[in-house]
């Protein structure tokens, strides 16, 4: 897609309408100031930038808004919507977009976030808190990205920032309940 | 006041070093925090980008069980997340009503959440925190950096000016340091893509570590263990990505104002930084507690 393009391929569908269900962020106040883009850290490195997948969703383009990278290389730093003179949550929108994405199977093959993501929860639910070592083991073993990064347990370890052991947290299964019930959007 | 210390995950790990600055300075301004019992995590980036009532049901269950006591915390994610799901909580009645069915009882979103530069910069004060200065950073140049999550969004967070905050500014000011204006102060360093993504760290640390150095800075002081970790640890990646070189002491705002009160570098755990402050120190007249690291082989 070229900058300015946005190439209309489909009509119809309600995407707007699923996002701001999931969301709560009306992507239809949006005026295309651009300032979102002008202030966003990644918008450079994007291959949509931030009001142009606002427009995406305007406009009803599924595929693109689902597919592309940088719904999944948002920092969520929150620049953006501190700057919006019409409030548009974009942060919060591309978090309905990656559960939309991830639930149509279309997120982008080279995205990592997601097998982060599942890892980190696991450990939350399993200990209480995140153990930054196990946590690292189980998202190279996953990605199997053996070799990238390799150097930085081994510096952290000698200076005594990944304790071997994790503290663990008891309340299992108040946790796994907290859990099923928040994926189930609160039903028991 | 009273409060219950929220550590959250990192400062039992990567940020143990921010950890252990905080209760020394703690310890010097009389200031006790007791941990919160039985927390759990906040969920992070990992819940928020998953699920929505995840992402409000984890820090409820904390808030929830401090019992009205101000929960103070020293991660900006953990203040974030903590800061947002009380704003949804207290706003809308059917998160609340769908939270409290998450966590098995209903909790109203009015804990009051205090990250540590608050609780220092307002709650004590600059005066209380003058009267505690033994040894004046006179001399040292710094950057303070924000990062995004304690000022934005600021209805949410309410912290500070969102695009120029001066709460660190002012108690690094107070503790003798000469702190720099700059415009990079709330820029994103890449945050939680530290593991996942590091790539985009590199580009963004990058631009940060050049700003302070274009600023004249000798150091970055930092408030959150994510921006610490980004800014110390992917120096090494970017000398041999893009070739750039700074050598940029980065501390937790903790140590800086610990070494003022006159800790030790033990207790502000200085070994544990990636880039060697010691020469820094030593050049700044500091080198006294920075000449005893401890328990760290190198």
């Amino acid at each position: 897609m070229t900058p300015s393009t946005i190439l209309i391929q489909e009509i119809g569908g309600n995407l707007a309408g699923e996002v701001q269900d999931l969301s709560g962020v009306s992507p239809m106040s949006c005026f295309q100031c651009t300032k979102c883009s002008s202030g966003c850290p990644v918008a450079s490195r994007a291959d949509v930038k931030p009001h142009q997948l606002v427009r995406l969703l305007q406009t009803g383009q599924r595929e693109a808004a689902l597919t592309n990278r940088f719904i999944w290389e948002c920092t969520s730093c929150q620049t953006c919507v501190t700057r919006c003179p019409q409030q548009v949550d974009i942060p919060a929108m591309n978090d309905a977009l990656r559960a939309l994405s991830l639930k149509e199977k279309k997120a982008p093959a080279e995205t990592a976030v997601p097998v982060f993501a599942a890892a980190f929860l696991k450990s939350i639910r399993k200990r209480g808190r995140v153990h930054e070592l196990s946590l690292m083991a189980t998202f190279k073993l996953r990605t199997r990205r053996l070799f990238e990064d390799a150097d930085k347990a081994p510096m952290m370890l000698r200076k005594g920032k990944l304790p071997l052991l994790g503290s663990r947290v008891s309340g299992r299964s108040e946790r796994e309940e907290l859990f099923r019930r928040s994926a189930k959007g609160g039903k028991p | 006041m009273r409060y219950a210390f929220y550590p959250g995950c990192s400062l039992e790990g990567t940020a143990k070093d921010f950890h252990r600055s905080t209760l020394a300075v703690a310890g010097r301004l009389g200031l006790e925090l007791p941990e919160l019992k039985d927390w759990i995590c906040c969920g992070s980036t990992a819940a928020h980008t998953t699920n929505p009532l995840l992402a409000d049901a984890l820090p409820a269950r904390n808030l929830r069980a401090a019992q009205g006591v101000p929960v103070a915390v020293a991660c900006a994610a953990c203040y974030s997340r903590l800061k947002t799901a009380n704003y949804h909580i207290a706003q809308d009645s059917s998160v609340r009503a769908n939270v409290a069915k998450a966590v098995g009882g209903d909790y109203d979103g009015e804990t009051p959440v205090r990250h540590l530069l608050e609780i220092l910069g307002r709650d004590i004060g600059e005066k209380a925190v003058a009267r505690a200065i033994v040894r004046p950073l006179a001399g040292l140049r710094v950057a303070c950096y924000y990062g995004c999550l304690l000022t934005r969004p600021p209805e949410v967070t309410q912290f500070d000016d969102a695009e120029n905050p001066t709460l660190m500014d002012k108690l690094l000011e107070t503790a003798g340091a000469t702190v720099v204006d700059w415009p990079h102060k709330t820029e994103c360093c890449g945050a939680s893509f530290s593991i996942a993504d590091s790539s985009i760290v590199v580009e963004l640390s990058d631009k940060i570590l050049a700003m302070a150095k274009a600023a004249g800075v000798d150091c970055i002081a930092t408030a959150c263990p994510l921006c610490q970790l980004n800014l110390d640890m992917r120096q090494k990646d970017i000398e041999v990505k893009l070739g750039r070189r700074y050598d940029m002491p980065i501390f937790y705002f903790t140590q800086l104002l610990g070494l003022a009160m006159g800790c030790s570098a033990g207790e502000l755990s200085l070994s544990s930084l990636m880039v060697d402050p010691r020469k820094l120190l030593k050049s700044r007249g500091l080198g006294e507690a920075a000449a005893q690291p401890v328990g760290v082989k190198r």
